[in-house]
């Protein structure tokens, strides 16, 4: 029985450990990609109540919907004191319209939640504002996402970037790791200079890469003061969509590959070396045994990095802003922002869309790529 | 994430209130305005303000926070700041949330004094005739820029005064064959979307809106397609802010906000000349930029809020602002004798632009609510799609004319000014 116990309160231990992180993942992730879906899948129908008599306390008559024009029966005037002692003029107007079941409806509304142009004379208004009504499922704003003219081309773009990125990112990776797993002389000040791109911010890497690029950057004084270009060469420009998307590989690339050589010197690092001395002592030239024994070995390592790099080259967002403006060239991170941004959509329904969209496609990425090592474990394992 | 929001303007709110904001003596103001948010600006702001005879508490933020904080503040029913300084556009939302006092008294007390202007405070009541939501504070506007090396290559007969579209087409011909790159530029990745509103649209239909489908809509995206932009620098869709791009010489002639034009003018005054914008085959549309100020119910200092609104429409505060800040008085009496080069050379082009007989003037989005953002984005896509991507003007026109009029029936947005009043939500033709 006591030995039971005991057990038992081993057992608490490990879910105690776990517990911080779980309140983490559950506080910052599942709680904010819940609401962001609750916001892209539902919408508030807001309704005006209408009142007995000229003040919030007393019974609904019936509702309105926003927007509604009322025409004015009578209105009251009265003033209330702030607490800061200012004075202000409060006016109810008693109001007749047609309902959302068309019926028509009459009661009092507070000049609050109305557009009136003459609070003293105009013999109509509008219903601007008021309570939360129910809380409707609607599939709105995911199909103002798609039908958005930019929805496509940023779909595109994001693919498009991530199939030119990923597969030069990782051979230089992988080139990079061999050469510091070689062991040659001053190969860890090398990991050093290789990993210095992790601290740079995407946002900086893209502004640093737009300094080299544009009109007087870097790379057209340098070339003109060589001689081989007259004046300078206009690399972002919408004819040239080539060069804009060649030079977001290139910052991606700059930026982002250390993140996978990281990884990949990592599982360099766990490949025991007794089976690459095997190798050299059965005769293995240096391509076999990259082939038959390093790259084999390193696939999980691999696995993961693809896993991490794929869905951040969904998110890619910062860099394309800074060296493409954003508008020619759009990718879905770009549109997020543009419909969330108070300045210009405003409108974090759609915004938040986007974002379960990007959701939606890492998970299946993710889902597929552990499938797939997961098929091919399942096949080592009989053979 | 309005939820993150609110929760930013809470902290910020907290933040208020622990730096002593919150328990003011009576003579102290808190102002806050989402002017001026830039740190030298601030600075210069503040050095202004300092005139004024009580203490002010300058606590300048961006406009979505400032929305929510004073949203939270007015669920509490109490709050922190005295001052509201916001754009045109900002006061709608502040307005439909009931957020303001009435300031029809204070305007009358301050009109004894001082000449507001009568259409900018129009504006100030938001629509209504009897509630004003702000006192106007100070104005902007967009003008035309150039390097003194560009008149050169102005097409014969042009004035820059009464400048048109083709003419500003034939100038950019004239600089793109005899400096062998184009000499235009402009801010696509800025303001943009306030050329297209506010110079573009009127300049060819008369009007920001309705016209926004017509032929005459089409004909003016074509030009910009086929006349204009070819002299254009590519690198525009890069360009936010134009008065480091005319400094660089990678802008010979340009178009953009006063106040963004004002460090090449503050720099090299004698470098630059500053101009009206162009005219079309309907007019001379430009956009003021209007600046009010207005009193949150929840202020806890409301004497103090009216006493320093009425500190700073006097002249003396008007010119201060003008001289150190690039924006223009609100009232007459202010003392214009003594600018700086630069900043005399851009209020001339300023008030040639609004005094040119053909001018259209082309008010901000007014109506829109929480929503004006979207106008932006129709406009600039407009643009966009057809400058950009090559599609067919009369049928991005279409499309997106078809999201406006949606815009427009939603929030119930009455057209204004240049287009004619209507009655209930404005109409596209």
């Amino acid at each position: 029985m006591s030995e039971k116990i005991t057990r038992r309160r081993l057992n608490i231990t490990p879910y105690l450990l776990l517990l911080p992180s779980m309140i983490y993942l559950l506080l910052f992730f599942a709680y904010p990609m819940v609401q962001a879906f609750q916001l892209a899948l539902s919408k508030n129908v807001d309704i005006l109540n209408l009142r007995a008599e000229p003040n919030f306390q007393s019974a609904v008559t019936g509702s309105l919907a926003l927007q509604t024009v009322a025409s004015v029966l009578e209105r009251e005037r009265s003033e209330e004191i702030l607490p800061n002692g200012a004075r202000r003029t409060i006016f109810w107007f008693k109001v007749e319209a047609t309902d959302l079941n068309g019926e028509r409806v009459q009661g009092w509304v507070s000049q609050r939640n109305v557009f009136i142009e003459n609070r003293s004379t105009s013999t109509t208004l509008r219903i601007n504002s008021g309570e939360i009504g129910v809380r409707q499922f609607t599939l709105e704003f995911v199909q103002r996402m798609i039908n958005d003219s930019r929805f496509l081309p940023a779909l595109g773009t994001t693919i498009l970037l991530a199939v030119l990125i990923l597969p030069i990112q990782f051979t230089l990776a992988i080139i990079i790791g061999l050469v510091l797993q070689s062991q040659i002389r001053g190969s860890s000040l090398f990991l050093y200079i290789y990993a210095i791109p992790l601290g740079v911010s995407d946002l900086t890497a893209g502004i640093v890469w737009f300094a080299v690029f544009t009109q007087q950057g870097f790379l057209n004084s340098a070339l003109v003061s060589a001689g081989w270009l007259e004046r300078p060469f206009i690399f972002l420009q919408v004819s040239n969509m080539g060069w804009m998307i060649a030079a977001i590989v290139i910052a991606e690339v700059w930026r982002a590959t250390s993140l996978v050589m990281v990884i990949v010197v990592a599982g360099l690092q766990a490949i025991p070396r007794d089976y690459l001395e095997a190798g050299e002592v059965f005769g293995a030239t240096v391509w076999q045994r990259l082939t038959r024994i390093v790259l084999p070995l390193l696939k999980p390592s691999l696995q993961v990095a693809l896993i991490l790099r794929t869905i951040l080259a969904f998110q890619v967002f910062a860099v394309v802003v800074a060296l493409t403006g954003g508008d020619v060239l759009t990718v879905l991170g770009n549109e997020t922002f543009r419909w969330y941004d108070p300045g210009r959509f405003n409108n974090p329904n759609v915004a938040a869309a986007y974002a379960g969209f990007i959701l939606l496609i890492s998970l299946a990425i993710s889902f597929f790529y552990l499938r797939a090592v997961r098929g091919q474990e399942e096949a080592l394992k009989h053979a | 994430m309005k939820r993150f929001r609110l929760v930013l303007a809470a902290a910020l709110m907290t933040a208020l209130v622990l730096s002593g904001a919150g328990v003011t003596a009576q003579s102290e103001v808190t102002f806050l305005s989402t002017q001026f948010n830039i740190v030298e600006e601030a600075a210069k702001a503040r050095a202004i303000f300092e005139r004024f005879e009580g203490k002010v508490n300058f606590v300048p933020s961006e406009e979505g926070p400032m929305i929510d904080l004073l949203r939270a503040e007015g669920q509490a029913g109490r709050g922190a700041n005295d001052v509201v300084g916001a754009l045109h556009g900002t006061f709608p939302t502040l307005a439909a949330n009931d957020l303001l006092l009435d300031m029809t008294d204070l305007l009358e007390e301050i009109s004894g004094s001082v000449d507001v202007n009568e259409s900018l405070v129009a504006l100030g009541r938001l629509g209504t005739e009897d509630f004003q939501y702000y006192i106007p504070w100070m104005q902007a506007t967009y003008t035309m820029a150039a390097n003194v090396e560009a008149l050169q290559y102005l097409p014969e007969g042009a004035e820059l005064n009464s400048l048109t579209y083709e003419q500003l087409a034939a100038w950019g011909k004239n600089m793109q064959e005899a400096l062998g790159r184009p000499g235009l530029a402009f801010p696509v990745r800025g303001l943009w979307n306030r050329f297209m509103q506010g110079y573009a649209f009127p300049s060819w239909t008369g009007g920001m809106v309705t016209g926004f489908r017509t032929p005459e809509a089409v004909q003016m995206l074509t030009f910009f397609r086929d006349e204009l932009w070819q002299y254009v620098n590519p690198e525009s869709i890069n360009y936010d802010s134009m008065g480091a791009r005319l400094l660089s010489g990678e802008a010979m002639v340009t178009w953009d906000h006063v106040a963004r034009l004002k460090p090449a003018f503050d720099a090299e005054p004698e470098k630059f000349v500053a101009f009206p914008a162009p005219a079309g085959p309907a007019g001379r549309g430009y956009m003021p930029v209007v600046v009010g100020v207005g009193i949150p119910a929840t202020a806890p200092n409301p004497q103090g809020a009216e006493a320093f609104i009425k500190f700073l429409l006097t002249p003396a505060t008007q010119g201060a602002i003008m001289r150190e800040l690039g924006f223009y008085p609100v009232v007459s009496g202010v003392d214009t004798s003594d600018l700086p080069a630069g900043v005399a050379k851009q209020f001339e082009a300023v008030q040639a632009q609004g005094l040119a007989e053909d001018a259209i003037p082309s008010l901000l989005p007014v109506g829109l609510g929480g929503r004006g953002g979207e106008i932006n984005e129709i406009y600039r896509n407009a643009f966009s799609r057809v400058v950009f991507d090559g599609e067919d003007p009369q049928t991005v026109l279409n499309d997106l004319g078809k999201a406006l009029q949606a815009l427009l029936n939603e929030t119930g947005a009455a057209c204004w000014a240049p287009d004619p009043v209507s009655d209930g939500p404005c109409q596209l033709k």
